[in-house]
């Protein structure tokens, strides 16, 4: 995750339960009406709700817009946040909720069923060409539900059994979509597109 | 590669691809959250001001503005969630503002804003769409509390903005049809467009009926399509406003009025379309009883009314019928129906069984031993009981406990619930579940309250389907 430029990785247990401490702080900072621990939160959690977003609209405008619209949702609704360990899941359920919303909506419009992935926002200059390719070129090779998965696990530091209860799919059904997820992705990258 | 490396790759280009702007959220970010945001801080974009006639009302509703606010401590975010995709083309938007001040840029600009045609949808839920030239959403409007909910889902109406009408009134007709607005037959919806081009006028409403009468055939909908082309004048506008009707509804009531000008207005918005229709059609003799008298006048004949639950299943106008009258269908627990008719005007019984319940009571009648007796739950027990035949719903049919591998239980009911509502445990509030037999099916009634809403869901006890579901404001 990022926070304030540098990149800190949930290496270990112990890292774990610091990044969770610390979303839990900003939450509770946020509850208060503290803007920069939203802008805080923001750095540290917007890389995993695009991810999740993007995982379940597969347009990267929407995403894009369904990221944005969570953090105003957190700060109206950190009120109600309750320390119950799992931030991150707190967090990522509003976007899921948004994101069911937005497509609930496209639902009924006929285009939507031949929505393709489009991970890549138009004119986003941060993105560099090896971003492209794992963005677009090779999470365009899995399913819907194993792309949701790898992506959650890669960007939120989630544990699976916390991705199956935001998925709302068994434990065993995540962890075999993730394997079956790494596996075609590998194979994508060693076959046909080098980095 | 290994997979932390990969999954590393994947974060990164996350957070580059992923939005980074964190002044577009934190301007949207009020201080002191939770208070009611006021009006004028609403509209974004000015091309619908007029809510004053709404403002009052003090039901907390008169936030049904273009901007789909409810007016309701929470509902910041359905403010700010209008202005989605903006924040990434606000920089845009700046600098194409200061170009098209000083070109014939200004022009087009304008007339992509300027509203041209006002269509409205009415069933009871009233909604209001102001469209520009090209045919595409510049606000959506709920006019009432029933509009409100239905366009809840879509950010209050905010999401509809910017996409094409029919892409919109689809979506509408949708959300209509999942809360239940059009599932009797007796149910229509009318579509009224309004447009100084007469020529456009047709198209649009040619369109839309098309439109609306695919979607209704494709959910099986029976219910009725009218439409109607209006010219509305501001006395008819503010006479909408101020009764929480669209103008193609206030435009109906006063052809109503033009037939008998001693029915009066606010009575009139109060009825149906269908209801209005067939009193046009009729000559407007009379101010109709209302669907809510009829069914009130046939419970208290049937002798329901002494029962908790609810009987009534429809309420059908037929005022266009020789004999003018209300249609209402009781529905006993037992699965017996009851039909009956009531005057229009009068109020009086035209037909039906009388006191239904004693009726039952004699033996072999297999109803059980009275209304109170009918309802499982009552007496203080909280509906896990398994009804004793000749106890409760009778003795042809009495209930049968599932076996347990039947039972979803109250987590898979309080689950299906809040799937079906797009929202977690945590979001909610006066969560509560509560297991029933309904004519010897297991079901939950699911409560909880978000967002200043009231859920009621019924969830099937075996198959975890929402049998029935209302979101209404709590007040």
């Amino acid at each position: 995750m990022l926070i304030g430029g540098e990149i800190i990785r949930t290496m270990g247990p112990e890292a774990d339960v610091r990044d969770r401490k610390k979303l839990d702080r900003l939450l509770l900072s946020i509850a208060d009406g503290n803007r920069e621990a939203l802008g805080e939160l923001y750095g540290c959690a917007r890389g995993a709700v695009y991810g999740l977003a993007l995982s379940i609209l597969k347009n990267s405008q929407d995403a894009q817009d369904i990221t944005q619209d969570t953090f105003v949702k957190i700060w109206e609704s950190a009120g109600y946040y309750r320390s119950m360990g799992s931030p991150m899941a707190w967090i990522l359920t509003i976007a899921r909720n948004l994101s069911r919303m937005r497509l609930r909506v496209y639902s009924h419009m006929a285009e939507f069923a031949q929505e393709q992935w489009d991970a890549i926002p138009a004119g986003s200059s941060a993105v560099t060409v090896e971003d492209r390719v794992v963005l677009q070129t090779v999470l365009a090779a899995l399913e819907d539900q194993e792309r949701q998965v790898v992506l959650l696990h890669a960007a939120s530091g989630l544990k699976f059994r916390e991705i199956a209860a935001l998925m709302e799919q068994p434990v065993n059904t995540i962890l075999s979509r993730y394997h079956r997820a790494i596996k075609k992705m590998s194979a994508q990258l060693k076959g046909d597109v080098p980095l | 590669m290994t997979d932390r490396e990969l999954e590393r790759k994947l974060e990164q280009a996350l957070d580059h691809a992923g939005p980074d702007d964190v002044e577009s959220i934190l301007s949207r970010c009020r201080a002191g959250k939770g208070t009611v945001v006021e009006m004028e801080d609403m509209i974004t974009d000015g091309t619908v001001k007029n809510n004053a006639g709404e403002s009052g009302n003090g039901n907390g509703n008169g936030g049904n503005n273009s901007s789909g606010s409810n007016g309701s401590g929470n509902n910041d975010s359905k403010n700010n969630g209008r202005k989605r995709r903006t924040w990434s083309l606000a920089a845009a938007a700046a600098v194409l503002a200061l170009i098209l001040a000083g070109s014939g840029g200004g022009i087009f600009y304008w007339q992509m804003r300027a509203v041209a045609s006002i269509i409205s949808l009415d069933v009871n839920p009233s909604i209001e769409l102001r469209l520009n030239r090209n045919g595409t959403v510049l606000s959506c409007k709920a006019m009432n509390r029933d509009a409100a909910a239905v366009l809840y889902e879509m950010g209050g109406g905010a999401d509809l903005e910017g996409i094409k009408l029919d892409v919109a009134v689809n979506a509408i007709v949708g959300a209509l049809l999942r809360h239940g607005y059009l599932d009797s037959i007796s149910s229509a919806i009318l579509i009224s467009v309004e447009d100084s081009d007469q020529g456009r006028a047709a198209r649009i409403q040619e369109e839309l009926v098309t439109v609306v009468d695919t979607a209704l055939q494709m959910s099986s909908s029976q219910s009725a399509v009218y439409s109607q082309k209006l010219t509305v004048d501001a006395g008819m506008e503010i006479q909408a406003q101020n009764n929480n009707i669209s103008s193609g509804k206030a435009y109906m009531v006063n052809q109503v009025i033009a037939l008998n000008s001693s029915l009066e207005f606010e009575a009139l918005a109060a009825l149906s379309v269908e209801e209005l229709r067939d009193l046009i059609k009729i000559g407007a003799p009379g101010m109709p009883i209302g669907t809510g008298a009829a069914a009130i006048i046939a419970e208290e004949y049937a002798g329901t009314n002494v029962m908790d639950s609810n009987v009534v299943r429809d309420v059908d106008p037929e005022l266009d019928d020789p004999v003018p009258h209300y249609e209402v269908e009781l529905n006993l627990l037992s699965g017996e129906e009851f039909e009956y008719r009531i005057d229009a005007f009068t109020g009086a019984v035209l037909s039906g069984q009388q006191d239904i319940l004693n009726a039952l009571q004699e033996p072999g009648n297999g109803v059980g031993t009275g209304s109170q007796a009918q309802e499982p739950g009552n007496g203080g027990n909280t509906g896990s009981q398994v009804q004793e035949p000749g106890n409760g719903v009778g003795t042809g049919s009495q209930v049968q406990e599932p076996g347990n591998g039947g039972d979803i239980g109250a987590d898979g009911a309080k689950a299906a619930a809040l799937t079906h509502a797009g929202l977690s445990e945590s979001q909610v509030s006066h969560l509560e579940v509560e297991r029933d037999w309904d004519d010897g099916r297991l079901e939950y009634e699911v409560e909880f309250k978000c967002g200043g809403y009231e859920y009621e869901y019924t969830i099937s006890g075996t198959s975890g389907a929402v049998l029935d579901h209302e979101m209404e404001w709590d007040d």
